[in-house]
């Protein structure tokens, strides 16, 4: 089922390269569908509403363990804030992989400003330095800001947005200041 | 979405093998679900990389679903010894590998891409988008490029990241 394919045929910018060395091939790799169905098989493979419709209620019903899991991990956050400010590594280790997880699960469950909030603490932590978490601030304010969207989910959008963009604001010029000072050293 | 499904789509799913490789429980639990609710049976799961490429090895699935930051060996680096043909006995080089990330900068695409990672999700998840994600990467026949130490999805290929 493998085909070897002129350059001519190859769409983007492959098309426009010059001719590959000879130990490279491009290959059509036939898809799982062909190699299971066989002549059965009709592309493309359609979508199904009532598949859809099932995964989403799937998400539903994990929504109520979801909100109980948050709420955990919410008050963990706010345990470990004092001690991974401290300098404690492994505080900081779970402090973040709980950010991280909120980051990536909270806005399936419909609590998007907390995933929000939890994407901007992990971008701060991913570029912070020790000298970052001595002060503390900004972490401590990413995890009221979590706290308080999960307590008041009814916050006027337009508070939590021109928060979220002061938080990028501080974060961002907490990075360039960061770079200047490495040029300048 | 206004297709009309065939009989063939339903029995399709129940025949397909996932792996999918993630170390936070929550998201483990979230796309078991969901790969159940689309009539997925036969899935197996793996916390990181390392283990990922002894599944792969032993399993041998047809897709691959895998978060990108992980330890000890995160996403992209199983991905790569994957394409690199390194890993996997007899288990299928060519297999559709989606990254589902945090990370939605265009350099962690960029860098999945050059690994070998065949589409890039980033979270959060919808229903729609793993959906949609899941039957382009059964339906579409892909080109690969072949070469010494790499076989995989063209690195130069555009990839943009599916967000929900």
């Amino acid at each position: 089922m493998i085909e070897r394919r002129p350059l001519s045929r190859l769409a983007g910018d492959e098309a426009r390269e010059e001719a590959p060395p000879l130990d490279v091939r491009f290959i059509r790799v036939p898809s799982i569908a062909e190699r299971k169905l066989g002549s059965d098989y009709v592309a493309p493979m359609r979508l199904d509403p009532r598949v859809l419709e099932q995964m989403q209620t799937t998400i539903r019903e994990l929504e109520t363990k979801y909100a109980d899991s948050l709420k955990s991990q919410i008050a963990m956050l706010q345990i470990l804030v004092e001690p991974a400010c401290r300098g404690d590594k492994e505080a900081r280790e779970r402090f973040y992989m709980l950010a991280h997880d909120m980051r990536g699960l909270a806005g399936t469950f419909g609590y998007a400003i907390v995933g929000q909030f939890a994407d901007s603490l992990c971008r701060y932590v991913e570029h912070s330095r020790d000298g970052d978490w001595n002060d503390g601030t900004v972490v401590n304010f990413h995890v009221d800001a979590i706290r308080d969207a999960l307590e008041n989910p009814g916050t006027d959008p337009a508070i939590t947005t021109e928060t979220l963009n002061a938080l990028d604001r501080l974060i961002g010029s907490d990075v360039s200041e960061r770079g200047s000072q490495r040029k300048r050293g | 979405m206004n297709e009309i499904p065939t009989r063939a789509d339903e029995d399709f799913f129940c025949k397909l093998k996932i792996l999918v490789v993630e170390d936070s429980v929550e998201m483990q639990r979230l796309l078991v679900a969901l790969l159940e609710s689309m009539g997925i049976v036969h899935i197996a799961v793996a916390r990181d990389g390392e283990k990922g490429l002894a599944a792969f090895a032993a399993r041998r699935p047809d897709i691959i679903i895998t978060d990108g930051a992980m330890v000890p060996m995160d996403g992209y680096e199983m991905t790569r010894r994957i394409r690199a043909v390194e890993a996997g006995g007899n288990a299928n080089p060519d297999v559709p590998i989606l990254m589902i990330s945090g990370h939605a900068g265009r350099e962690n695409v960029t860098h999945a891409r050059d690994q070998g990672v065949t589409d890039y999700l980033t979270k959060p998840l919808s229903a729609d988008t793993l959906y949609e994600a899941i039957v382009a990467a059964v339906s579409k026949p892909v080109h690969f490029l072949d070469k010494p130490g790499y076989r995989g999805p063209s690195p130069k290929r555009s990839l943009d990241a599916r967000r929900s």
